[in-house]
Parts: structure tokens; sequence; C-alpha cells
């Protein structure tokens, strides 16, 4: 092995100690940096290199994340919707007793095993859906707070399946029946609707991509290891083009 | 700011560089003072990217290895510039008490 082979993958194990997405991003033209500063005939890095390698990459570890604000107020709605998950639980809960009172009054006939059934169909689930989707948000909070793209992916269709059931509830003329649970749970889609705006909004995309690969590295990382050959990538006012 | 960014921010004012190149840049600005190793640089680098202060400008693959060239953004030519303000009107402070008392301190 020679001399410059032992000495990248001795850097490269130092890189390691870095978070993935960094690595991903600046790997290759650090090890171009340290190689290129590297004396002739070195086979290890020296110790002020690998003790400042070490050092940021505990930094870059530990450091706060720092979301563009369009994210944070997400995560805080996320958080927020959480909390309306569970109002949404503790109004069903109270108005069970009104919800049944209303129904009897529009339907004398309403049957004991009419209303069972009803808890069943629509109560039930709202009780033991409305602290798992309380769970949800708390975890997507997380996720896109750390720039997951699949997070985002997963709010959207929680998204979805929220404004589903309100429509479902709409059907089942809830307004007549139990109008608190309709406006909490109007309140909880609104919130859902402003979280999505502000994840989709331009200026996050930078927080979600920031974990991904873009087409520019993975070329220059396929064409590094080709000997002769030279790839230029450059940046005009936005768009990437390849001379 | 930190000496080290507002060195490499002034290294980038001159033109897009690649990570070895500023290294050298902000070694001759400083005149060997400071001398920047790779980790400290692309901690420094990726921060000012996220802040907007610089971006990629191109890159290329020289004799395999990869090099980035990193340029300054307006915000960031506005953040030095305001920086280099600052620490002449402290130096201009400085040098006009030094002259009122002769250049000494007592």
């Amino acid at each position: 092995m020679t001399d410059a082979t032992n000495l990248e993958r001795c850097y490269r194990r130092l890189l390691a100690w870095y978070p993935r997405a960094f690595r991903r991003e600046h790997e290759e033209e650090m090890l171009a940096v340290l190689m290129a500063s590297a004396r002739d005939g070195r086979r290890r890095p020296g110790l002020a290199d690998s003790a400042d390698l070490i050092r940021n990459a505990i930094w870059m570890r530990l450091r706060p994340q720092r979301p563009p604000p369009t994210v944070c107020w997400a995560l805080r709605l996320m958080v927020l919707g959480a909390v309306l998950e569970l109002v949404s639980l503790a109004t069903v809960l109270a108005t069970q007793g009104g919800l049944r009172s209303a129904i009897v009054r529009h339907f004398p006939h309403f049957t004991m095993a009419q209303w069972h059934a009803e808890v069943h169909a629509h109560i039930l689930p709202v009780e033991v859906g409305a602290p798992i989707a309380a769970t949800l948000c708390l975890w997507l909070a997380w996720a896109n707070g750390r720039g997951h793209g699949w997070a985002r992916g997963l709010f959207l269709g929680f998204f979805g399946l929220t404004s589903l059931s309100l429509l479902a509830a709409f059907g089942q003329h809830a307004a007549t029946y139990a109008p608190s649970d309709l406006i909490v749970g109007c309140g909880l889609w609104l919130v859902g609707l402003v979280t999505v705006l502000l994840i989709l909004n331009p200026r996050s995309e930078q927080h979600y991509s920031r974990r991904r690969p873009d087409r520019r590295t993975r070329e220059n990382r396929t064409a590094v290891g080709g000997l002769g050959h030279e790839h230029v990538w450059r940046s005009d006012g936005g768009s990437a083009s390849w001379n | 700011m930190q000496e080290a960014t507002f060195l490499i921010l002034t290294a980038l004012a001159a033109g897009s560089q690649h990570g070895y190149g500023i290294i050298t840049d902000v070694t001759g600005i400083s005149d060997g003072r400071v001398r920047l190793r790779a980790g400290t640089l692309y901690t420094a680098l990726d921060r000012l990217r996220e802040d907007g202060l610089i971006e990629v400008d191109h890159e290329e693959v020289v004799d395999s290895r990869l090099r980035r060239y990193y340029r300054l953004m307006p915000a960031g030519a506005e953040r030095l510039s305001e920086e280099a303000a600052r620490l002449q009107a402290n130096a201009d402070v400085a040098m006009s008490r030094l002259d009122v008392s002769g250049g000494l301190a007592t």
C-alpha cells in the first residue's frame, strides 16, 4: 500500500466522525484539501490535523440545528397540532353525554344498541386515534426539525387523513350533533393547512435538501476516480450547467 | 465575527476560491499568523453557506480530486464591509489615543 493510499484511508477514518449529511456534502473536497496540505511521504495524519478534525466533527454533531423561520413556525404548529389532538380528545370525552341527548332529540327512537354502534364507529376511533395522532405530530416535528424529507412527505399524508376525517365529520352531520367537536376539528385542520404551506415554502427547501446529496455532488463523485477526466459544474443565477 | 470567519470572507472578496486556495490566501492575508486547518475551514464554510453569506460557485475534478469553488454573496459582502468598518473605527480610536499619549502606555 502506498503512503498516499494509507494516508487517505486514515483521513477517511477521521472524517467518519462527522455527521453523515455533512460528509455527503464535504467529504471529497475536505479529503482533497487534506491530501494537498500533507507533506510528501507522510503516512499518517499529523496530531494537529487529527485534533482539528475530531474537535470540529464533535462540534458539528452537537451544534443546534438552525432551520429557517418557515420551518421553525411549522415545527411550532406541529406541536400545537399535538396539543389540539388532545383537546379534541378531551372535547369528545366531555361532550359524549350531550351528543347522545342531541341524537335522541332528533331521533326519539334511537336505541341503546344504536348508540353503542355509534360509539364503536365514531367515538372510540377518536379516543384511540387522538393520542396516537398527538404522538405522531410530535415525532414528525422532531424529524422535520432534523431536515428529513420523508418526514415532510409523511406530514402531508397525515394532513390528507385529517382533511378526509373532517369531510367525513361534515358528512355525518357533526355540525348538528357535535358542534364543539367540529370546531376543534376545523381548528386542527387549519393548523395543519398552515403547517403544510410553511413546509412547502421555497424558503424551507434548503433545510430539507441539506440531507439530500444534490445532482452535481453525485455526478462529481462519479467523476472522482476517473483519472485525467475533468468535469466542471457552474452555478449561474440558480441554474446549473455542466461544461 | 471570529477572526477566521473574517479572514475567509476577506479571501473570498477577491473572487471565488476552492478550499485549499482559501487556506493559502488566509495564511498570506494574516502574514502567516493564522493557519486554517481543513476541519475548521469546512465547519466555517458550512455555517457561512447556511447563513447565506457565501455560495458554491462551481466545481471541478482535478487529478481525480473534487474542487468546489465558493464565492461571496451580496449579504456576505455587506457583513464583511460592516465588520471591516467596525474594526477600522476601533483601530482609528486606538491610534488617535496612542498619538495623544505619544505612543506610550503608562
